[in-house]
């Protein structure tokens, strides 16, 4: 059995104020997976994920990377790239110049950081060589998602990684990170966007209140039931219909269709409802949503 | 968008960096601020401002109420342009060049903490002991320039004005007789001392900004702490407990100068600082080491 490239085991944080941030949480992340940490505000994914770079000292277990425990400035961060809620930069200083500060700060070669595949992902444009300061927030976590890239790291470990992005940028993310694990790269990431999560990851993990909830692959955590995506000629009018069955939870927004959250009845009914009021509908697909699965478990547990 | 290739695992394995290393990405960083700047041409526009000042209305000889060290250093300033250095640091080193080092040693971590930026010097393969001592040396480092600074503009703009010369006053006069070679070693050993005697205040100031990500709290306290020992060893009814106020001994150095020997007491201020930046240092390394990066 190979090693797990990251493992946490029965990690607990508790801050001297007493607030017990983790509480006794394990999984671990196999090569080549993209995996979410899902929980909601407070859950303690971001002292989770800082505990595995070495940034907080855990109160009780261990994290492991490439099967090495993980202390302050370990080797194996080497082969990781992180971010960590929001890219923090030397604002005094060129995008470029900090990437090539950060990355000789380490001790490697500058031939070794591929800054132009990275740059390229990143997309800056000659904006690069300008002050970080002018820089917009979209811009900063673009850059910092360059920094996380040099040196093709093995890992990435990223929290909140589309925040302050726009919509067109946040997609571009997904593609990237799915980009990524296909070129072998292991994922571990943190968001309560859970569309994101189950747009991009492979496997998740749900925390809830520090402890852990429930982890797998995002098709076994989906399960069998939840909702509809529909593609429909009128996408307005069918909002308004959906809305109105008493089957019918929510209606989200999909572009280019709708996604109905629903509780009992069939689906049959919906499209029903639709045809009736004179919508053509084009595409139909049954899909249980990871927002209602990772509810369901977490007042399950509560 | 790009392409993106495999991660490549035989490339990332080095050893961990240099201290030097860390120290010249460090020094890179600090030196490229403007605020480093703008302190900089602060120190450097006192000696000058001393020099226009000393020759539109040039001292009389000390005496009188006027009769301390910075009086007769101006005075003599007057007659070798050597000693404005001299004057500028007797001037400088108990207030401006305190805030000065104060920023610098309080910016050093506490800057990082609070641009966030802390956290992803520590995700690299650093020690933090390694980080630490990096960041401390370049904060005594830029403390110590700015003192330079202030000796090498009055040198340059005192020596100008008022001659690159020694000193040959009447026998028995404050200062005497003294050559220009003998007033520049004076010099070194007054800058040495003056820029030795701040870094209790740099260690402090960086102590304090292990603990904070507040910079300017980190600066206010190392002021703070100066503004302390400068009142308390105003108190002569505290008798000996004032010798370990740096401030006590912060103008030893001056009587090279007046009286042309090195005293005793620049000894025993380099020895107290020397206690002070060991205990400063100490509890700021077992501080960070030990630290939750949260910012």
């Amino acid at each position: 059995m190979t090693e797990p490239i990251v493992r946490i085991a029965g990690l607990s944080k508790q801050y001297r104020e007493g607030v017990l941030a983790v509480d006794d949480l394990s999984f671990e992340v196999e090569r080549g997976q993209v995996c979410g940490l899902l929980g909601p505000n407070g859950a303690g994914k971001t002292t989770c994920l800082r505990m595995l770079l070495g940034l907080i000292k855990p109160t009780r277990g261990e994290t492991y990377l490439f099967g090495e425990k993980v202390a302050p400035g370990a080797e194996s961060l080497r082969r990781v790239g992180a971010l960590i809620e929001t890219a923090a930069f030397v604002p005094h200083l060129s995008g470029m110049k900090n990437l090539e500060l950060w990355w000789k700060a380490g001790g490697a070669r500058l031939a070794d950081a591929d800054f132009d595949e990275a740059l390229a992902i990143a997309d800056l444009g000659d904006a690069v060589k300008r002050k970080v300061k002018t820089y917009s927030q979209g811009m900063r976590q673009r850059l910092g998602l360059a920094r996380v890239l040099l040196g093709r790291p093995e890992v990435l470990v990223l929290d909140e990684p589309t925040n302050g992005l726009d919509p067109g940028e946040m997609r571009e993310v997904r593609l990237l990170l799915h980009r990524l694990a296909e070129a072998g790269a292991t994922v571990l990431f943190s968001s309560h966007v859970l569309a994101e999560v189950e747009q991009i990851c492979s496997h998740a993990v749900v925390m809830d209140r520090g402890h852990f909830v429930a982890a797998g692959s995002v098709a076994t955590l989906i399960g069998d039931a939840g909702s509809v995506y529909l593609e429909v000629d009128d996408l307005v009018r069918a909002r308004e219909i959906l809305e109105a069955l008493p089957t019918v939870k929510r209606v989200d927004s999909e572009p280019p269709g709708l996604a109905a959250s629903i509780t009992g009845g069939s689906r049959a009914e919906l499209v029903a409802a639709l045809v009736h009021a004179g919508i053509g509908v084009e595409t139909v697909t049954a899909r249980r949503r990871l927002e209602e699965a990772f509810l369901g478990l977490v007042e399950a547990d509560r | 968008m790009a392409t993106i290739a495999r991660p490549e695992a035989d490339r990332s394995v080095r050893g961990h960096p240099s201290t030097l290393a860390v120290v010249t990405t460090e020094f890179y960083k600090s030196g490229r601020r403007l605020r480093t700047y703008v302190a900089y041409g602060i120190v450097a526009l006192i000696p000058i401002i001393l020099t226009v000042v000393l020759k539109t209305n040039p001292p009389g000889p000390p005496g009188g109420r006027d009769n301390g060290p910075r009086f007769a250093l101006a005075y003599l300033g007057t007659h070798s342009g050597l000693l404005i250095p001299a004057f500028a640091l007797r001037a400088t080193s108990e207030f401006l060049l305190v805030i000065v080092v104060a920023l610098f040693g309080g910016d050093a971590i506490a800057g990082e903490a609070s641009s966030g930026n802390l956290r992803y010097l520590l995700m690299r393969p650093i020690a933090r002991g390694r980080l630490f001592v990096a960041k401390f040396v370049v904060a005594v480092l830029y403390g110590w320039i700015a003192v330079a600074i202030v000796v090498l503009v009055g040198a340059v703009v005192g020596g100008a004005v008022f001659g690159f010369k020694g000193l040959d006053l009447p026998f028995g006069f404050f200062g005497g007789v003294q050559s220009a070679s003998h007033i520049v070693g004076h010099l070194a050993i007054a800058t040495a001392y003056v820029a030795w005697f701040l870094t209790t205040i740099v260690a402090f100031s960086f102590m304090v900004g292990t603990m904070t990500d507040s910079t300017g709290g980190a600066i206010l306290a190392g002021i703070g702490l100066w503004i302390t020992w400068t009142i308390l060893d105003a108190i002569d009814s505290l008798g000996q407990v004032r010798y370990f106020f740096p401030p006590h001994w912060s103008g030893a150095w001056a009587e090279m100068f007046t009286s042309n020997h090195v005293s005793d007491d620049m000894i025993r201020g380099s020895l107290l600082t020397l206690g002070y930046v060991i205990l400063f240092g100490g509890i700021a390394a077992w501080w960070f080491r030990r630290k939750d990066i949260l910012s």
